[in-house]
C-alpha cells in the first residue's frame, strides 16, 4: 500500500545529489537553510532519484525552496501549493510529491486548502516553514504572529490570536503531524523522512526563524533553549488526544518530534483511485465515448 | 381541409412542476432522434429549486436546426398561469396552433394571450382523458404525446417504444395505464383533425438515427476523445454537467476527476496534472472564471497546456445563473494581470462543441498555453439531435517532448524560432526543471532582469501567432462580393445563418463570418472578409458588444460596421437582424447617390 518504497539502490544517493546550483536568496542565518539541508538528507535517505520527485511551493521567502533542489520544482502562486501538488500526485501516483511554504502561504491565504488536503488524504508531505512573520514583503503580521506583536502592519501591536498550526491539522484529522526546528538538524531530517514514508498526507511544522524581521525569542539560540523533544517526555505518538493536548502549548512551548502518527493509516485517495481503475478494466477506444449519446430504443 | 407537410416545426409546452412537461420533451426528442430527424430542445424552469413552472421548446426539422426558432407553430398549455410565465420564450403568432387543457375553463376565443389571434385554438380534456385511461392526472403528459403523434405524425412507433422502456421499471400496471393514455390522445387527435394539417414531412429514406447530446456532455466527451486524463473542478451553474459527465466516464478511460474545495483548487489541480504531463480540463462559469484568473496567468507564464471551459451565464457577479449571455469575452481574452492573453475558442452549437473542444486541447498542447472555450448556457444545456461527430482521421495533438539529445542539456524555456520549447514532466530523467510563476531565464531560474522578461513575453506571445492564419476556425457563408456583412459568434451564429436565408428571400446581398477562434484576432481573415463590405452588423448577446470592440481593437473595420447587441435573456430574432440589415442596405444606396453627384 505505501507508494513510497525504498529502492534497493537507495544508498547510491547522497544529500548533494538533491542540491541544485541555484544560490538561495535567503538572508544569512535564515532557518530555511537548515530546512533545505534537512530535505536533502531525507530525500537521500529515502533514495528516490530527483527526476521522480515533484516539489511544489507557493509564494514567500521559504517558497523559493523547490528551486534549490534538483527535483522537478514548481514555484506556484501564493497559497496554492496544495491543490497543485494534489493534481500532480493524482496525475502520476508514482511520483514522490512534496509541498512546502511559509505560515502565511499555508494558514492565511491558502488556509482553506489545508483542511481538504487532510480529509482527501492524498499521499504527499507538506512542510511549513513557520517564522511568525511575513519576510518577503518586509515584516508584516503573519497568521502565526503572537497577540501584541508589533510589526510593519501592526504598529501598536497585533489584536488577534495566532493560528495554531498543530491543533489546526490535528483538528481536521491529519494522520501524521510532526514539528521540528533547524536547531536539531538530525531530528528534522528524520522527521521529514518519516513524513515522506508515511502512506498518506503528512504535515511537518518547522519553527524556522526569520533573522531579519523575527523576534529575538524565535531565533535559533532561543529555540535551542525552549524546545523539548517529545521523545524525552515519553509521548506516545499513536495517542491523538494526548497529541492535541500537547499541541495546545504551541507558541509557548516548542515540542519537537512526531506528535501524532496514525498507527493504522487508512487507504489513501490514490489507493481508491487505483482500485476504481482496476474495477473499470482496460480502457476502450476513445471514440467509444460517443456511444453514450445513442438514444435508447 | 388544406394539406401541408412541414419540414420544420416549433413546439412549445408549459405546465407546473408535477406535470411531467420536461419528460414529455425528452420523450419527443428521443423518438424524433430515433426516427432520424434533426431537433433542438430547450428546457426552461422557474427559479425554484424544486417544483414551480417548467417548459420546453422543441424545434424539429428534416434539415440541421440552426436556432430555437421564433413564434411557436404548436403551443401546449396545461394551465395558463404557468404558460404565460414564459412570456417571449413561448411566443405565439397568427400562425400558431394552440392546444390547452379544457379543465382551465377558458373558452377558445378567450385564451389569455394579448395581441395575438392564433390560427387555431383547440381545447382538449387532457386531464380528464388521463384520469379516465390511466386513473391518474400524472398521465397528462402521456396524453399530450398521443395528441402530438396523432396531429403532427411525430414518430408514434418510437414514442410507444420509449414509453414502454420508461415505464417498464415501474411495473406492468403503470405501463399499461400509460399506453392507454397515449393511444387515447392519439385517437382523439385522429378523430378531431386540425383545420390545417401540420404533419411533419418524413425524413429521407435510409436516414439513420441521430444521437442526442447537450453542449456540456458533448464537451466532456470531446475532452475524453482528445485524451484528457484529468478533470478538476467545482460545481457551478450552468457548467456542472461537464464535471458530472466526466465523474461517470473518465475513469473508464484511465483518467481521474477531482471535485475540489473551491474554484481555485479546481484549476490548481489541473495545473498540477498538466505539469505532471497529463492533459487536463476544468469547467466553470463566470464567477468561477473570476476566481481562476490567477491560475490562468500561472499556466501562461509556466507554459503549461490547459483547457478551461467557461459556460457563460448572465453577469456580472452572480448575475442570472440560469440564463445565457456572451459577456465574458473581454474576461476570457484579457483577464489575469501582465501580458497574458491566451487563445479563446467558441462553439457555434451543440454539435460544434465536439470539434472545438478537441481543437482547444490540440492548441493547448501544441503551444503550451491555457486555452479558453467560451460555451454558453444556451448551447451547454440545450439538447440537440445531431449526426455523430466525425472522429475518424481527426488529429489529436501531443505535447512536444524533448529528444534524448535535448535532455542531455535540457533547457525548459529555450527560446526557439517558433517560441515553442520542448516540455518535459516529472518522471522524465534529465528533464528536471523549475517551473514558476516568477519570471525566469531559459533554464527556469528566477530572474528580475528586464531584458529577459521582455524576451520571454515576446516568446510567449509569438508562439501563438500562427493561430492567426487558422482560416479553418472561421465559418463563412453568403456571396463573396456582398456589401452587407454579418458577424456572429457562439449561439448567435445559428440565428445569423437563419437571417442569411431570410435576407436572400428579401433580396439582400449578404455574407456571414462566424469566428470560432476569437483570440488571437485573425486580422487577415477579417481584412479579407471586409474587402467588399460597406455596412454590417456584429450580433452578440452582451450589453457592450464585446466582440465588436475586440475586432475594432485589432482590425480596420468598414465605418458602416455596427454593433447589434443585447443583454442576455433578451432574445434576438433572425427577422430583427434582417430588419436592421434592410436599413443598412438602404443607407448604402443613399450613400451612393451623393458620391455619384460629386463625380
Amino acid at each position: 500500500m505505501p507508494t513510497t518504497t525504498l529502492p534497493p539502490d537507495a544508498a547510491i544517493y547522497q544529500s548533494k545529489d538533491y542540491k541544485s546550483e541555484l544560490k538561495p536568496i535567503w538572508c544569512p542565518g535564515c532557518g530555511d537553510f537548515g530546512v533545505v539541508q534537512a530535505i536533502y538528507r531525507a530525500l537521500a535517505a529515502v533514495g528516490r532519484p530527483p527526476h521522480e520527485i515533484a516539489f511544489v511551493s507557493g509564494i514567500g521567502c521559504s517558497s523559493r525552496i523547490p528551486g534549490y533542489t534538483t527535483a522537478y520544482g514548481f514555484n506556484t502562486v501564493h497559497g496554492r501549493a496544495l491543490p497543485i501538488a494534489q493534481g500532480i500526485k493524482l496525475a502520476n501516483p508514482d511520483l514522490l510529491v512534496l509541498a512546502a511554504g511559509g505560515d502565511g502561504d499555508g494558514f492565511s491565504i491558502g488556509g482553506g486548502h489545508v483542511a481538504h488536503a487532510i480529509r482527501r488524504n492524498i499521499d504527499l508531505t507538506y512542510i511549513i516553514m513557520d517564522n511568525q512573520i511575513y519576510g518577503l514583503t518586509k515584516g508584516q503580521l503573519s497568521p502565526t504572529s503572537p497577540r501584541g506583536l508589533r510589526t510593519a502592519s501592526s504598529t501598536y501591536g497585533s489584536m488577534e490570536d495566532p493560528v495554531n498550526p498543530l491543533l489546526y491539522v490535528l483538528g481536521y484529522g491529519c494522520r501524521f503531524v510532526a514539528q521540528g526546528t533547524p536547531a536539531d538538524m538530525a531530528q528534522l531530517g528524520a522527521l521529514i523522512e518519516e513524513g515522506i514514508r508515511f502512506p498518506g498526507f503528512a504535515f511537518i511544522n518547522v519553527q524556522s526563524p526569520c533573522v531579519t524581521y523575527g523576534e529575538p525569542d524565535t531565533q535559533l539560540k532561543a529555540l535551542k533553549q525552549k524546545m523539548t523533544s517529545l521523545q524525552s517526555v515519553g509521548h506516545d505518538p499513536s495517542d491523538r488526544i494526548k497529541a492535541m493536548d500537547l499541541a495546545q502549548h504551541y507558541g509557548k512551548q516548542i515540542y519537537t518530534g512526531v506528535l501524532f502518527r496514525d498507527p493504522e493509516p487508512p487507504p489513501t485517495f490514490g489507493a481508491y483511485v487505483a482500485e476504481r481503475h482496476a474495477a473499470m478494466g482496460p480502457s476502450p477506444a476513445r471514440d467509444r465515448i460517443l456511444d453514450v449519446f445513442k438514444p435508447a430504443e | 381541409m388544406y394539406l401541408e407537410m412541414n419540414t420544420d416545426l416549433v413546439i412549445g409546452m408549459a405546465g407546473s412542476g408535477g406535470d411531467g412537461v420536461v419528460s414529455a420533451g425528452d420523450s419527443l426528442m428521443t423518438a424524433l432522434a430515433l426516427a432520424g430527424y434533426h431537433a433542438m430542445l430547450t428546457k426552461s424552469f422557474g427559479p425554484q429549486i424544486r417544483g414551480g413552472e417548467s417548459s420546453f421548446r422543441l424545434r424539429v426539422s428534416t434539415r440541421p436546426v440552426l436556432g430555437p426558432g421564433g413564434a411557436l407553430d404548436v403551443a401546449v398549455a396545461l394551465n395558463w398561469d404557468d404558460f404565460l410565465k414564459f412570456g417571449a420564450e413561448l411566443a405565439l403568432d397568427g400562425h400558431s396552433v394552440v392546444i390547452y387543457d379544457s379543465n382551465t375553463r377558458v373558452a377558445p376565443d378567450q385564451i389569455p394571450v394579448a395581441g395575438v389571434r392564433p390560427a387555431e385554438v383547440v381545447a382538449v380534456g387532457i386531464e380528464a382523458m388521463a384520469k379516465e385511461t390511466a386513473g391518474s392526472e400524472k398521465a397528462k403528459n402521456t396524453v399530450v404525446l398521443g395528441l402530438m403523434a396523432g396531429w403532427f405524425g411525430l414518430a408514434p412507433q418510437h414514442i410507444r417504444a420509449g414509453l414502454r422502456k420508461r415505464f417498464a421499471k415501474k411495473g406492468e400496471d403503470i405501463m399499461a395505464r400509460n399506453e392507454r393514455a397515449f393511444e387515447a390522445g392519439l385517437a382523439w387527435a385522429q378523430a378531431n383533425p386540425l383545420r390545417t394539417s401540420r404533419a411533419l414531412a418524413p425524413v429521407a429514406a435510409g436516414t439513420g438515427a441521430k444521437m442526442v447530446a447537450d453542449g456540456n456532455d458533448l464537451c466532456a466527451a470531446a475532452s475524453i476523445f482528445a485524451g484528457c486524463q484529468f478533470f478538476g473542478g467545482y460545481p457551478i451553474t450552468p457548467s456542472s454537467e461537464v464535471m458530472q459527465f466526466l465523474n461517470r466516464e473518465i475513469w473508464k478511460f484511465g483518467g481521474t476527476m477531482l471535485q475540489c474545495e473551491d474554484e481555485i483548487a479546481g484549476i490548481g489541480a489541473c495545473v498540477g496534472a498538466s505539469f505532471a504531463g497529463k492533459k487536463a480540463l476544468t469547467a466553470t462559469s463566470g464567477p468561477g472564471m473570476s476566481l481562476k484568473t490567477e491560475m490562468i496567468g500561472l499556466a501562461t507564464i509556466s507554459e503549461l497546456p490547459l483547457v478551461i471551459v467557461n459556460v457563460q451565464r448572465g453577469g456580472p457577479s452572480t448575475g442570472i445563473p440560469t440564463k445565457s449571455e456572451q459577456s465574458d469575452l473581454f474576461q476570457a481574452i484579457f483577464s489575469a494581470h501582465g501580458d497574458a492573453p491566451r487563445p479563446v475558442l467558441a462553439p457555434m452549437n451543440v454539435a460544434d462543441t465536439f470539434p472545438v473542444t478537441v481543437e482547444a486541447f490540440n492548441i493547448a498542447e501544441r503551444y503550451q498555453t491555457p486555452v479558453i472555450i467560451l460555451s454558453e448556457q444556451e448551447i451547454a444545456q440545450r439538447k440537440e439531435a445531431i449526426d455523430r461527430p466525425v472522429t475518424e482521421g481527426v488529429h489529436v495533438e501531443e505535447r512536444r517532448a524533448p529528444t534524448e539529445h535535448e535532455l542531455e542539456h535540457y533547457v525548459r524555456y529555450r527560446i526557439t524560432e517558433s517560441g515553442i520549447s520542448p516540455i518535459s514532466h516529472p518522471g522524465m530523467k534529465g528533464g528536471n526543471y523549475l517551473a514558476s510563476g516568477i519570471e525566469h531565464t531559459e533554464s527556469g531560474a528566477p530572474t528580475a532582469s528586464g531584458s529577459i522578461h521582455a524576451k520571454m513575453n515576446e516568446k510567449r506571445l509569438r508562439k501563438l501567432m500562427p493561430l492567426k492564419g487558422r482560416k479553418d476556425l472561421f465559418v463563412t457563408a453568403g456571396s463573396d462580393s456582398a456589401p452587407l456583412a454579418l458577424i456572429a459568434w457562439g449561439s448567435m451564429s445559428g440565428l445569423a445563418l437563419e437571417a442569411l436565408e431570410l435576407a436572400g428571400q428579401a433580396g439582400l446581398q449578404l455574407k456571414i463570418l462566424v469566428p470560432r477562434l476569437l483570440f488571437p484576432v485573425a486580422e487577415e481573415v477579417y481584412g479579407d472578409f471586409f474587402g467588399s463590405v460597406k455596412r454590417g452588423l456584429v450580433v452578440e448577446q452582451s450589453h457592450q458588444g464585446q466582440l465588436y470592440r475586440v475586432i475594432r481593437m485589432y482590425v480596420d473595420v468598414p465605418v458602416g460596421l455596427e454593433s447589434f447587441s443585447r443583454s442576455g435573456s433578451n432574445p434576438i430574432s433572425p427577422a430583427e437582424i434582417v430588419e436592421r440589415l434592410r436599413a443598412q442596405a438602404r443607407a448604402i444606396l443613399e450613400e451612393r447617390e451623393p458620391v455619384n453627384q460629386s463625380e
